[in-house]
């Protein structure tokens, strides 16, 4: 039998993150978190489709007197169309006499009742606005209709008249008026990023201090180097967080489908993106956690030496609330390319217009040098405290790991 | 000299793993003092002292887990790098293992980590928990084992990527003597194919059987090294047992100090120097009495490391080891599961 080959380093960390996923998912806490999470998630869509649902009831409409037959027609379809716009349900019903339309109110069968020959909107005690507005511009539009074929237009020229083009909303100051909606969805991202952080970094955190501290890194260090434990944690742990997020997300676009909240296009085309700055700030951040993990050799310690990486993270976040409002001053462009911030920054700006080309790769290629620093920083404090038990080294003077040779 | 290499390719049997001066101190404790020794392939080399000796330190120094302060661990005259040590096995005398994973999936991902492919993996791990006893325990998270069983998982562990040396921190501890005598058979056959195994251990009566070197250490100090039959034969002291049928006062005077006698006065130890001649001792001893058995001999390796270690006052017959702990400690096990 010939010796075993040594693995390689991608081996290695695939290995490594492999057990992490397997060992995690597995687990009943994460089963449990994650149906909790889609219960949630689900159950706001569910929740909102009520209170929603009590907002824009069908509206029942009345059209009277039955025999003037054309122009109930007419207006059954106008009203229909009109309620559509306004994005309400009408259900018309055609009723014989005004007589009977008007008991069929006082019974609280009906909303409104249109009566086609004394030219009046019947209602009981109120009606709100809305209605009115659709039954009023209905009426308008088979009048319109009714006089453009008087003029001896035909069905499709009058179709073409009434059908207008939209109007593109313009603000003065030259944007399109959607900012708002899509500095929302860089901010999603943001507390997304923030969320998933929270839990899985200190995942990561107290993984790393949690086989050092036991005899289980001195049989792992034989096979690997501390930075293929390191990599194949935050890589493995990504992956769980990643697993958890789908279903939060799947989840979510059942709940969306169930409240019947539509979500504009401009939030869909932010998604990719969005994406790839919430896996590289979570690459960031949990490698920056591993190195905290790294500086200790106890779980008591691992909390304080995290310290100054929650307050980065929590220090990002909250500028995003900050300077949602001014995406194009200086300072919103500086802090959304350098890496403590950019994860969080950087798609919100992104998301409003206000990032040039230039800011976006800059940013990118800050974070990729500082995941690649972290990293390598990790690896040697890790090795280090645990050559020399029991040392524990301070956030000072940890840059000094950096030089080659230590 | 270039290492020969076996019809498999393997370096064999003039490999040799040197620790050359090794030392250590952790602020004013020094553990380890120029450390120096041999361990040749196809040895079991045992490693003794008392606690606290350095013999951990030592053995996570070869495996490179440690920085040292000085000296040089050379494997085949090639100094130990982490890429070298992946050829060793090791077993720390903690509990190296995730506590929730499942035995086999533990096996399988360390054979994986250690460069076996899936398939050697596999079959590593089921050849190892077949001879180690614990195929029936296979889907058991390692919580879940007794705490001998967990020792015979960290040791499939050291064993699984077929190494060219072992070092074993107290492999025997916690074991059952079935057991223990399972692990003394793989050892020995390790060795056998050329393996270089250094095994720590506080059960002397086991290392005198299992192994054919020692090295003990003493306040981070090696005090005594070399083959147990020559350590034992270099003592200046031997001992004449003699056992008579009935009670029998004995001896009689000379030269010679009388050691011990058992409860009912028929069992006798005298101990002499190595020119007294045996054979007037034993004659004289049958003029006194029925003599129904007698021997002479060297010292056993317990009291080698007794007086190595500077606690010669220590009673020859005692159960004891130099630690206090209980030298039958593997009977006490004896109902652990398997």
């Amino acid at each position: 039998m010939s010796r075993p080959a040594r693995q390689s380093t991608a081996g290695t960390i695939r290995l490594v993150a492999g057990r992490e996923v397997r060992e995690r998912v597995r687990a009943r806490s994460f089963l449990l978190g994650t149906a909790l999470l889609v219960l949630i998630v689900l159950a706001f869509g569910v929740v909102s489709n009520f209170i929603g649902g009590d907002d824009t009831p069908t509206i029942d409409i009345g059209v009277a007197p039955a025999d003037v037959t054309a122009a109930a027609a007419d207006l059954e379809e106008a009203l229909g169309d009109t309620a559509a716009l306004f994005g309400r349900d009408a259900v018309v019903t055609s009723i014989d006499t005004a007589a009977a339309a008007r008991e069929q109110l006082e019974r609280d069968d009906l909303d409104v009742v249109v009566d086609i020959e004394r030219q009046e909107i019947v209602f009981a005690d109120r009606v709100d606005d809305e209605v009115l507005a659709i039954a009023q511009q209905a009426w308008s539009s088979i009048e319109v209709r009714s006089a453009l074929a008087d003029f001896g237009l035909d069905p499709a020229q009058i179709d073409a008249a009434l059908t207008p083009t939209a109007l593109q909303p313009v603000s003065l100051d030259g944007d399109d008026g959607v900012d708002g909606l899509a500095i929302l969805t860089g901010m999603i991202t943001a507390i997304l990023l923030y969320i998933v952080l929270q839990t899985f970094g200190t995942y990561v955190l107290t993984g790393v201090v949690e086989e050092k501290s036991t005899a289980v890194i001195e049989v792992l260090l034989v096979r690997a180097n501390p930075h293929q434990l390191i990599a194949g944690k935050v890589i493995g742990i990504g992956v769980v967080a990643m697993i958890q997020f789908a279903a939060a997300v799947a989840a979510g676009l059942v709940s969306l489908g169930i409240s019947g909240v539509e979500v504009p296009g401009e939030v869909w085309a932010a998604v990719p993106m969005s994406i790839v700055w919430f896996l590289g700030g979570y690459a960031l951040y949990s490698t920056l956690f591993a190195l905290a993990g790294s500086l200790v050799s106890r779980q008591e310690d691992a909390n304080a030496a995290a310290m100054p990486i929650n307050t980065a993270l929590i220090g990002a976040y909250v500028l995003v609330f900050v300077l949602g409002s001014d995406p194009e001053s200086t300072t919103s462009a500086v802090l959304s390319v350098i890496p403590p911030s950019a994860p969080l920054l950087m798609p919100m700006r992104m998301a409003a217009g206000a990032a040039t080309a230039v800011e976006v790769i800059a940013a990118l290629v800050l974070l990729v040098v500082a995941i690649l620093l972290a990293w390598r920083l990790a690896g040697r404090i890790f090795e280090h405290v645990l050559l020399n038990r029991g040392s524990r080294i301070a956030w000072r003077d940890a840059a000094a790991y950096l030089r080659p040779g230590r | 000299m270039p290492p020969q290499r076996g019809p498999d390719g393997r370096v064999r049997l003039t490999c040799v793993l040197l620790v050359d001066g090794i030392s250590k101190r952790y602020g004013d404790v020094v553990a380890l003092d120029e450390v120096s020794f041999e361990v040749p392939a196809g040895k079991v080399v045992g490693f003794l002292g008392p606690n606290g000796a350095g013999k951990t330190t030592a053995m996570r120094a070869i495996m490179r887990l440690i920085a040292l302060d000085a000296g040089e661990v050379v494997w085949n005259d090639v100094s130990v790098t982490p890429r070298l040590r992946q050829r060793f096995g090791y077993m720390p005398a903690e509990r190296g293992m995730y506590q929730r994973m499942k035995v086999r999936d533990h096996l399988l991902y360390y054979g994986r980590l250690s460069g076996l492919s899936s398939a050697r993996a596999a079959s590593a791990a089921d050849v190892w928990l077949e001879r180690l006893g614990l195929t029936d325990r296979a889907d058991a998270t390692v919580q879940a084992l007794s705490s001998g069983n967990q020792q015979r998982v960290q040791l499939a562990l050291a064993l699984l990527n077929d190494p060219e040396l072992l070092v074993l921190d107290e492999p025997f501890s916690g074991l059952d003597p079935v057991a223990t005598q399972v692990l003394a058979e793989v050892l020995r056959e390790q060795v056998d194919q050329g393996t270089a195994l250094l095994l720590s251990s506080h059960q002397l009566d086991l290392v005198a059987e299992v192994c054919s070197a020692v090295v003990i250490v003493d306040h981070g100090q090696v005090v005594l090294r070399g083959d147990v039959a020559e350590l034992r034969a270099a003592s200046e002291v031997r001992y004449v047992d003699v056992e008579f049928a009935t009670t029998t006062t004995w001896p009689p005077g000379g030269p010679v100090d009388r050691m011990a006698i058992d409860g009912d006065g028929r069992r006798h130890r005298i101990s002499v120097g190595t020119s007294i001649d045996a054979q007037r001792i034993v004659e004289d001893a049958h003029r006194v009495g029925e003599v129904i058995s007698y021997s002479f001999a060297p010292p056993d390796l317990s009291e080698v490391f007794m007086r190595a270690v500077g606690r010669d006052t220590v009673e020859v017959s005692s159960a004891l080891t130099p630690d206090g702990t209980d030298r039958t400690t593997g009977a006490s096990h004896a109902r652990s599961r398997r």
